[in-house]
């Protein structure tokens, strides 16, 4: 047990570490960034309204003291970790004063929702259509599915999302293309509310996990034809257990725990799919509000969208690495 | 060398299919250095013309013939595609021989960098680097910036082979010889690397170009270059699907997804003839 | 195990038609079709959603239907022609009266004005405006006020009084709407505020005819309901607005916003790409646009047009800036930009609302005559022509949406343009120093001649595509010329004068009024700043000239409706075409469409331009009184 104790603690350390290293990537890249946010204020009020170049000096100091854009880096270096402590990241900057946490909370339960589904749906059909044509080599139809998979798995996520846009938006326009939820419905455990929230995430759902499904099926085919020779199944095979027992309990279940590990190296690449898918289909997640972020400028937002970003998909893989253990007896935890 | 090619077009199907889609690509790059019209310029032809035998895939909405606007930037996209996969190469292979080999301290150091990379979600941190370089934004930049993002999945796969190269024969037997550790890994290791190394790059042109065409769509790189992802952005501006012209966007996309596959149907069978196991298991024994 | 496959097929089967069901189902739930007008919302998705208060910099959304159904102002100026002439007395009853040398100005207001929450309007409304503004400057208006007056008081109920700092003919114009002014605050919910720039005013409580029914939480769309006393607001006296219900929605890229009028869930499309404009003209028999025909658009009273930077050497000489403009052909740049469905403009006003009539008529055959002198030859430039030639080049393909009538393609279209002329150009860029060599031209000083066009990116694809034509034609005559796309921060960059030349628009008028301080009076050499330091808007060229300073002071000696003031106009005009301080192109087209399945009575060019058809607009209130349900079918 002590050593589960040792292995915790090694995994907690590199959680650390990459939290920190990858927010400190992010910190500098938005406080290098060239834009003033004092400016762009400016200039959106300044664009149409009538505007007379004596106030714009006077706004100009005013949103200067508002912001808080004055100390040296190090300061505002100091201050960032200061809020990250309690989840602040300062108001955003093209919605002042209304603060980022708010605008990312209202985004991330889109995000975490579409993630989760699709993850889930695709990890756990591939698998088991991989495990299927695995043990049942000689099997026609699962040779085809075969081929299929192959196919998708190439395929990068933008595309993806740009067919079955153009195939359900244009060819066969039977579900919603946009928005999460269907307009002037409230949000409330009721049915309607429910019920519109699935039909409009089917299809960016259905993008997100043809673009996974694809290497967990290939994953785990050959995984299951390596475990196949193995000396047990044989023995099994000869000893007349049943089939279907063989490929459930000694074949998959054996298989299942590199496909974990896959699971917890690809999440960093599935979130980038369900960014780029949500802001395909217009779904209100944190890809959305990134891309307008980056649009407007708005490095406080930007800052803390990368800020989260980082720290869900590390606390997944941490949460996978604990679970891994109780998974697989084999794995030594030195 | 050759002969391995041609046995393994005749009897691996995965490789003749893949190796036929690359050529079908790889043709119209080259197509692109004939080009009749500058690539840059627009309104060169009558727009919105359906594919016909004087516009093999038709003219878009900016006054371009497709066909010779997609042979430019098929031809973008791949340089791109390669020179990020052949600087993350140098990286990846760098990292993973001498983490596999020396092991210990330096290999706990630079696993855990490793894994840090991994883990980081890749699209934020792109979409931040554009907003902070915005107007030095060059192809040169991006491609650094991937590469030193790309690395890190392969490095462990090149960091296992080395392991398990480090406790052959050969290998302490160059110990006893007196080579130095930079000599065992450049010139006894690194050969047998290289045939994964060169899998892992197809794959790595795939990543690459994907990204790039994803960062293209959304405006995020110089849009007046022709690339797969900035011909599907100037459809999307010029709302190609709705306006029905639908050649515009099936012509990168169709060409960018024949790649794809191809370059991974190639990566596969290539891994499948390297790794002896497999290559037995075809044979049927 | 092929029980599981034939499991999985059904169940995606059922899936999929329950889908069907679902996606037909009411699209708004809960208000019938025919009762609500939906228009979009062109800044999209809002990202703070829940903050109405409109007065702070950096709020929410302005185009939410905040500014156009629930705020009021004292006037409004039409972009076009208006319900009942151009100038609108909206809170106020009659037009603001200036003592005799334009440092006081006193707002008569009217009777029977209710908040929303019952509460009477009136001149403590206005004060307390003024003065919560003033004493918080990160307010929109509290710096313009600040620049203007010294003190504001309201003598009774009815009226209000200003005394300004310094003279100003035109500080009427903060509270007159042009896109949008100064909106009033309500005092008696405000001032119960311990921060007023803190308090996120929602649900808000409106002076305008509708108020807020719902809104997205994600901010993807707003409802508003028309009041239940829409009598006791100022569009009472033109009659009950027609629409019980309007929303404003996010509905996503360019072709989305197609596909939802095709499928009559979008009523108002506020701008598509003109590939979507022609796409909806071909398949949508009951969709309108603010021209019957080509080019469809509404001009806005905006001038986009090249803007060079007089900080940059190589453009403070004149004969280079009309070497620049002879070498481009305007047709080209209208088909690349508009696909031909532009309004160009020679001159530095927009073709738009009354102009026409002001000043492009009145100053067609000065500009006919126009000479300019090379030393080698003279030259007359203007082309009284070239939007004709624009038409007939589009007949063939086009068709009968093509206007026949000169008056209707002088509307339409616009009228002359300079007449590309590559030797005349060559002979100016000799004069200047400039030399070719090699095919490739030189500056004086031997470096090679090279521009970079700034241009928007994708956020503005027309003016970016019109840029890179312009850049082409450049190239073809030997210029090392190239844009450059700088999406998410262009105005600042503009503003801070870091570009050589750039497509923007230093040009905005009022639209239906002549005066043309709404942007001339920035223009003033006191206002222009060195390299390196910010300018403020509107003159991003930094022209100063003293010719020009001596037409905006005589402006700004006059009232806003002396006549003089048109013939002021005028000069500058011609003043402007001597020394080409930036290149005009055409008006900013804007491709509102709009659908009349469920409502008709829309502004039109032709037989009703009440006012414009952009829903964005705070005039856009206006329409809601000529919108009438249409007749079932």
């Amino acid at each position: 047990m002590s050593s589960y104790f040792w292995y915790v603690l090694r995994r907690l350390g590199q959680f650390v570490l990459v939290v920190f290293v990858g927010i400190n990537i992010v910190f500098f890249v938005t406080h290098a960034t060239p834009i003033d946010p004092v400016e762009q204020a400016i200039s959106s009020v300044t664009q149409f309204g009538q505007s007379d170049p004596r106030a714009v000096e006077i706004m100009r100091k005013a949103l200067r003291e508002l912001y808080g854009l004055d100390g040296t880096l190090w300061q505002q270096y100091l201050t960032f970790w200061k809020r990250l402590a309690i989840g602040d990241f300062g108001p955003s900057l093209s919605a002042f004063p209304t603060s980022v946490s708010t605008l990312i909370g209202q985004a991330l339960p889109w995000t975490a929702g579409l993630l989760s589904t699709s993850t889930l749906i695709a990890w756990c059909v591939g698998n088991f259509m991989g495990g299927l044509a695995g043990y049942y080599r000689k099997n026609r139809l699962l040779k085809a599915v075969g081929i299929v998979a192959t196919g998708l798995q190439p395929i990068p996520s933008y595309i993806m999302s740009l067919v079955v846009l153009i195939v359900f938006g244009y060819f066969w326009p039977i579900l919603p293309i946009s928005g999460g939820v269907e307009m002037n419905i409230h949000p409330g455990f009721t049915f309607d509310f429910i019920s519109s929230v699935v039909t409009h995430s089917l299809l960016p759902v259905l993008s997100l996990a043809l673009i996974t499904i694809g290497g967990w099926f290939v994953g785990m085919r050959s995984l299951v034809s390596n475990i196949v020779s193995e000396d047990y199944v044989v023995y099994a095979e000869l000893a007349g257990v049943d089939r279907h027992r063989i490929l459930t309990s000694y074949v998959m279940r054996n298989a299942l725990a590199p496909q974990l590990t896959g699971l917890a190296l690809s999440l960093g690449g599935i979130f980038n799919g369900a960014i780029i898918t949500e802001v395909v289909f217009g779904y209100p997640g944190l890809g959305t509000l990134l891309v307008r972020g980056v649009n407007s400028g708005d490095y406080s937002l930007v800052l803390g969208i990368a800020s989260i970003s980082i720290i869900a998909v590390a606390t997944a893989v941490f949460a996978i690495d604990l679970l891994y253990p109780f998974l697989d007896p084999r794995v030594k935890v030195r | 060398m050759l002969k391995v090619l041609r046995d393994l077009f005749r009897h691996n199907r995965e490789f003749a299919f893949g190796s036929i889609l690359v050529l079908i690509v790889l043709g119209i790059v080259v197509a692109s250095f004939f080009s009749p019209y500058p690539p840059l310029d627009s309104y060169v032809v009558p727009p919105d013309i359906p594919p016909s035998w004087d516009h093999l895939f038709g003219t878009n909405s900016r006054g371009q013939d497709v066909f010779w606007q997609l042979s430019v930037a098929m031809r973008n996209s791949l340089l791109f595609g390669i020179s990020v996969a052949l600087i993350s190469r140098v990286i990846s292979v760098a990292v993973g021989l001498v983490s596999g080999y020396v092991g210990g301290m330096v290999d706990r150091v630079l696993m855990s960098i490793n894994d840090t990379f991994v883990v980081i979600p890749l699209f934020p941190i792109l979409t931040l680097f554009y907003f902070m370089m915005h107007d030095h934004m060059s192809w040169a930049l991006l491609a650094l910036a991937m590469a030193s993002l790309g690395w890190p999945y392969d490095a462990r796969l090149i960091r296992s082979v080395a392991l398990s190269l480090r406790n052959r024969e050969f290998t302490t037997q160059s110990i006893f010889s007196g080579m130095s550790t930079r000599q065992i890994l450049l010139e006894e290791h690194l050969p047998y690397v290289l045939p994964i190394v060169f899998s892992t790059t197809l794959n790595n042109i795939n990543w690459s170009i994907g990204l790039e065409v994803t960062l293209s769509v959304i405006g995020l790189t110089n849009i007046e270059t022709p690339t797969i992802g900035t011909m599907i952005y100037w459809a999307n501006q010029h709302t190609a699907m709705v306006a029905g012209v639908w050649w515009w966007v099936l012509a990168p996309v169709a060409t960018v997804i024949m790649m794809f596959i191809g370059l991974f149907l190639l990566s596969v069978s290539m891994n499948e003839f390297i790794d002896p196991r497999t290559r037995l298991a075809r044979m049927g024994v | 195990m092929k029980a599981a496959i034939f499991c999985l097929t059904a169940s995606l089967l059922a899936g999929s038609i329950s889908g069907q069901a679902f996606a037909q189902a009411s699209f708004l739930a809960g208000i019938p079709r025919n009762e609500v007008l939906i228009a979009e919302n062109p800044e999209g998705r809002v990202t703070n959603p829940t903050w109405f208060n409109i007065w702070v910099v950096n709020h929410g959304s302005s185009s939410n239907g905040l500014q156009q159904l629930g705020m009021d102002t004292l006037w409004y100026i039409d972009p076009d022609a208006g319900i009942d002439g151009v100038w609108d007395n909206s809170l106020a009853s009659e037009k603001p009266i200036y003592n005799s040398d334009f440092t006081e100005m006193t707002a008569k207001l009217r009777d029977g004005i209710y908040w929303s929450d019952g509460v009477e309007f009136t001149a403590d409304d206005v004060v307390y405006t003024v003065e919560t503004q003033m004493k918080n400057p990160t307010t929109v208006w509290g710096p313009g006020f600040l620049a203007s007056v010294d003190s504001v008081s309201a003598p009774d109920k009815h009226t209000v009084v200003f005394k300004l700092k310094r003279a100003n003919s035109r500080f009427h114009s903060l509270f007159t709407v042009r896109w949008n002014a100064c909106w009033i605050m309500p005092k008696h919910i405000f001032e119960k505020q311990a921060d007023p720039t803190k308090f996120e005013f929602n649900p808000p409580v409106t002076l305008g005819p509708y108020t807020l029914k719902s809104f997205d939480p994600n901010g993807a769309w707003y409802i508003w309901q028309r009041r239940d006393d829409w009598q006791r607001t100022t569009l009472g006296r033109f009659g009950q607005p027609g629409p019980k219900y309007v929303a404003y929605i996010d509905p996503g890229p360019p072709d989305k916003r197609v596909i939802l009028q095709l499928n009559h869930q979008l009523d108002i499309i506020h701008d598509t790409t003109p590939e979507g404009v022609f796409t909806l003209a071909k398949q949508s028999p009951s969709t309108r646009f603010w021209f019957k025909g080509f080019p469809y658009a509404h001009p806005d009273p905006t001038l986009p047009g090249v803007i060079f930077n007089h900080n940059v050497d190589m453009f403070k000489n004149r004969d280079v800036r009309w070497a620049l403009t002879l070498l481009i052909d305007m047709k080209a740049v209208s088909m690349a930009s508009y696909r031909g469905a532009a309004t160009i403009s020679a001159i530095a006003v927009p073709p738009t609302g009354l102009y026409p009539k002001y000043y492009f008529d009145a100053l067609e055959d000065w500009l006919k005559n126009f000479e300019i002198d090379t030393g080698k030859s003279k030259y007359k430039p203007y082309d009284p022509t070239v939007a004709q030639q624009i038409a007939d080049m589009l007949r063939p393909s086009v068709g009968d949406k093509i206007p026949k009538d000169p008056k209707e393609i002088a509307a339409a279209f616009g009228r002359g343009w300079w007449k590309p002329n590559p030797q005349v150009a060559t002979e100016l860029l000799e004069r200047a120093g400039f030399k070719k060599a090699g095919g490739k031209w030189m500056k004086p000083d031997g470096t090679p001649f090279s521009i970079t066009l700034l241009v928007e990116g994708d956020q503005r694809p027309v003016m970016t595509r019109a840029g890179t034509m312009i850049v082409q034609e450049w190239r073809q005559f030997g210029i090392d010329a190239k844009t450059q796309a700088y999406p998410s921060d262009f105005f600042p960059r503009v503003a801070s004068g870091d570009f050589e030349a750039a497509m923007a628009w230093s040009v905005e008028t009022w639209g239906g009024h002549p005066d043309l301080s709404f942007f001339l009076d920035s223009w003033h050499s006191e206002f222009v700043k060195a390299a390196g330091e910010r300018q403020p808007p509107r003159n991003w060229q930094r022209w100063s000239n003293p010719e020009l300073d001596k037409i905006i002071e005589q402006i700004r000696a006059i009232g806003f409706d002396d006549p003089k003031g048109v013939e002021l106009g005028k000069e500058f005009i011609k003043l402007a075409v001597q020394e080409m301080p930036m290149i005009p192109l055409m008006s900013y087209n804007v491709f509102t469409c709009m659908d009349t399945t469920y409502w008709t009575g829309y502004p039109s060019a032709e037989t009703d331009p009440y006012t414009d058809p952009v829903p964005n607009w705070g005039n856009t209130k206006y329409m809601m009184i000529k919108l009438k349900p249409a007749e079932k079918k």
